[in-house]
């Protein structure tokens, strides 16, 4: 799958070329209508018109809802999305997939990759006026480094010591080399807050969280709809725009595409892929696909002898048409599957020899297996999602030639994930995601069966050489060394087929043309303090 | 019928699989987070152990914290209560508003083409999905002549009212269908009653004679019947929430079954099975204010 060009399309490429395509769209018809000298005035004109606009109030329909606002104690996406408005970490993810500096201003790492010392911004402020202070950072990771109930604490196991130094630096030693560290610390998860709650009770400090972000809580019922307002405070001057944002809860996909055609909604998300081509011939609206962690995974019990059998597994993936799936389910809008990593992760390895389509390939193989003559198998998806379903019945025919004979079991999203993470299953499709910017998280909860969490993706896929080299990647931090371990990583699994990497879905969302400066990173986070209405 | 509903819902939640804890902690959490937390929620007991507390905790009207929220049950039900009860009152009478005309019309056109039309609508009715409907009705009023908001709770008092009608209408054909055919077959009876054919030997008009003597005679059984199938009005609202967008019990209820929230789901429903019970009782005595005949006895 080297081959395909597209594949090979990076995020930043992506994001590149359509911001240039958008420039010249704009300044097309200026050019083509005028001399030269009055298009130069009048691009001038349309620059000026272009400067963020401040104030007014932004409307998101959203699919999801928030529940509560810990940031230690949440994985739930409508938390997550939210709350990262109100707290802010000492690094995050650029909409580029890059890590940039934010609270703290920079970092030293000492030569042993054990010392790490933040330097802290300047100037910056909580929303109730009091100045950032090294304390407040000790607390905050501190509290979710030793929370062992938190989703996301894992990624601070690393930490051995942390400690305010001076007026505005902060040290943190680790256990060991670890050089996914500062993609761990931008997680959401370490945010940070005032040290003690700012004086008040943890559930009193939550119910309404003072943080460092662009946007403070105005109103907000759980499950429900949720309002910011800006804080006043904020550290980057002139910045929020935007005087407030709904976020309003729309579970139904319909209901929100409906809003945004009537303009209820300025912004929408999770736009289902057979509603993209109507939507971005609407007037007024557009739609922009955003690159994301994200992979969806055919999953193999090695539990059970026949897909034990490795022959069986490169079978059934060289079985399966990747790029056909793609084309008849997602409308254009997501990328076939090739590595166990997306294109959007650093380290994605376009030369991975994967498994491409070829039946005679997979008969080849299955005759290489003890299973020449195919079997009867069960596939687990999660009911109710029209993708799944849809994934389900094309690999249930890409596998009859092979008489591998496939029935569908589709259980309710709750009963399914107790199902596969019972190893009650034969074969499942799920979605596998990266919640930080380090390939690292993907790869040994998917790879390390051993200490990674969730033996292998719930394959209980075991390939000691590939465990070495996950290992050995964590500790590497020389770039071009890592980049060379990930691509023996990749390269290892395309060949053992633990699971069929089926494609990598984008982020879609539908803003209206009014929505300027709106941008989603490949973790699905959305920054709005760069956001203005036209 | 509480009782029944209570222990039905209590099992039915239990005997599908499926894990809160998983929603709340993710899929990196730890066997023994998942553990603690399954204890802290009393989940790790047996299920006949289970039941007793779930019971107890009925009797004595606790109905705990959701596992989801963290906040107490009461609480959520409380944010949400009102924008179901607002689509239920506001369906209700856009279904008195449908009925009577649509029955009227049918009942003194028997046999002919008003009468067959309103008929062939009414099994339509019968047939047509919740959901759909409302698509109908948001694609036409809201879409393409910009009337109605398509979905939302809307601002101010006037903005709730306006965004309350489209749903509202959805939700009312839920019952119009039974209502429309109880109500023509009502005023049927009564039309060849003696006291009707008296009245109209009198020398009183036809409308006159539909609307003093017929539809007030025939609108007992339809407040009984409406009485009847206002669970399945209450019922709608799950969907009809879910594709206007309300927040309301019924939207709550739908996520909090997907996340296994079970004190939530457990509240809903008996919230829900006791309102139909109160309204059931309502209309029974509404009826009786209206029929001198039930006061009697």
């Amino acid at each position: 799958m080297s081959t395909e060009p597209e594949q090979t399309l990076t995020r930043r490429r992506l994001l590149r070329n359509g911001a240039a395509s958008s420039v010249l769209l704009a300044a097309g018809p200026l050019l083509a209508a005028s001399p030269a000298r009055a298009a130069t005035a009048r691009i001038a004109d349309a620059l000026a018109a272009a400067a963020p606009k401040k104030g007014g109030t932004l409307t998101f329909a959203r699919s999801v809802a928030p529940t509560q606002l810990d940031p230690a104690n949440s994985i739930i996406a409508g938390d997550v999305y939210t709350l990262d408005k109100i707290m802010e970490p000492l690094y995050i993810t650029s909409p580029a997939g890059q890590l940039v500096p934010w609270l703290a201003e920079s970092h030293t790492t000492s030569a042993d990759g054990l010392t790490w010392t933040f330097n802290l911004r300047p100037g910056v402020k909580f929303s109730n006026g009091m100045p950032l202070t090294p304390a407040d950072v000790v607390f905050s990771i501190k509290r979710e480094a030793a929370n062992k109930n938190g989703p996301l604490s894992f990624l601070d196991f690393a930490i051995k010591t942390i400690k305010p130094s001076g007026a505005n630096k902060v040290v943190m030693t680790l256990s060991a080399p670890w050089a996914p560290f500062l993609s761990d610390i931008s997680v959401f998860a370490n945010a940070i807050i005032p040290a003690n709650y700012g004086g008040k009770s943890e559930k009193a400090f939550f119910a309404n969280p003072i943080g460092t972000g662009p946007f403070m809580l105005d109103s907000f019922t759980p499950s429900s709809n949720l309002t910011l307002k800006r804080n006043p405070h904020y550290w980057q001057a002139g910045k929020p725009y935007l005087d407030a944002v709904h976020m309003n809860y729309v579970s139904d996909d319909n209901q929100r595409v409906l809003q945004i055609q009537s303009g209820e909604a300025q912004i929408i998300d999770s736009v289902p892929p057979a509603n993209v081509a109507a939507l971005k011939k609407a007037s007024g609206i557009g739609v922009e696909l955003f690159p994301a962690w994200e992979v969806d995974l055919l999953v193999f019990n090695e539990k059970l002898p026949q897909f034990a059998d490795r022959h069986v597994r490169r079978a059934i993936t060289y079985a399966i048409d990747r790029p056909a799936l793609v084309a008849a389910t997602s409308f254009g809008t997501a990328k076939p599957g090739g590595s166990f990593l997306p294109p959007s992760l650093e380290y994605y390895d376009p030369k991975t020899p994967v498994l491409a389509y070829s039946l005679s390939a997979a008969k080849a193989e299955l005759a290489k297996s003890k299973y020449p003559h195919g079997f009867k198998t069960k596939l687990l998806i999660a009911g109710g999602v029209q993708k799944w379903s849809e994934f389900a019945a094309i690999i249930q025919q890409s596998l009859a030639p092979l008489n591998i004979i496939v029935t569908i079991d589709s259980p309710d999203n709750a009963a399914f994930h107790t199902q596969f993470e019972a190893f009650n299953y034969e074969m499942f499709i799920d979605y596998a995601i990266n919640d930080i910017s380090d390939p690292d998280e993907m790869a040994s909860f998917e790879l390390d069966f051993k200490s990674g969490g969730s033996s292998s993706y719930w394959s209980s896929y075991n390939n000691p050489a590939v465990i070495a080299l996950v290992h050995k990647a964590e500790a590497e931090f020389d770039s071009a060394k890592r980049a060379a371990l990930y691509g023996q990583i990749q390269a290892i699994v395309a060949g053992d087929a633990p699971f069929v990497p089926l494609d990598y879905p984008p982020y879609i969302y539908a803003t209206s043309n009014k929505v300027n400066g709106f941008a989603v990173n490949p973790g699905g986070a959305y920054r709005l303090e760069n956001v203005w209405l036209s | 019928m509480v009782i029944g509903v209570a222990a039905a819902t209590f099992l039915l939640l239990h005997a599908v699989p499926g894990d809160p804890a998983h929603e709340v902690l993710g899929e990196h959490a730890t066997p023994a987070a998942v553990a603690a937390l399954l204890h802290r929620w009393g989940l790790d007991r047996s299920l006949g152990s289970q039941f007793v507390r779930y019971v107890g905790d009925l009797v004595t009207l606790r109905l705990g914290s959701s596992f989801v929220y963290g906040v107490s049950v009461i609480s959520l039900i409380g944010d949400r209560i009102g924008e179901t009860a607002a689509l239920v009152g506001i369906g209700t009478l856009f279904a008195v508003l449908i009925t009577v005309p649509l029955a009227t019309v049918a009942a003194s056109r028997r046999d002919r083409v008003p009468d067959h039309a309103v008929r062939g609508v009414s099994v339509l009715g019968l047939g047509m999905p919740a959901f759909w409907f409302g698509i109908v009705l948001i694609e036409i009023f809201a879409l393409r002549l910009r009337l109605l908001p398509v979905g939302g709770a809307g601002s101010g008092f006037l903005g709730h009212i306006e965004s309350l009608i489209l749903p509202g209408l959805t939700a009312s054909f839920a019952i119009v269908p039974l209502l429309v055919r109880s109500l023509r077959v009502g005023m049927l009876e009564v039309l060849g009653a003696d006291f009707v054919a008296a009245a109209r030997a009198n020398g009183l008009g036809e409308v006159r004679v539909l609307i003093w003597h017929v539809a007030r005679n025939a609108v007992i059984p339809t407040l009984t019947l409406l009485g009847l199938n206002i669970a399945f009005l209450v019922g709608s609202t799950v969907i009809v929430e879910n594709v206007f967008a309300l927040n309301g019990l019924g939207s709550l209820l739908l996520s909090s079954i997907s996340s296994r929230d079970f004190p939530v789901v457990q509240a809903i429903t008996l919230v829900l099975a006791i309102s139909v019970v109160l309204i059931n009782l309502a209309t029974d005595l509404l009826a009786a204010r209206l029929d001198p005949r039930i006061r009697l006895r």
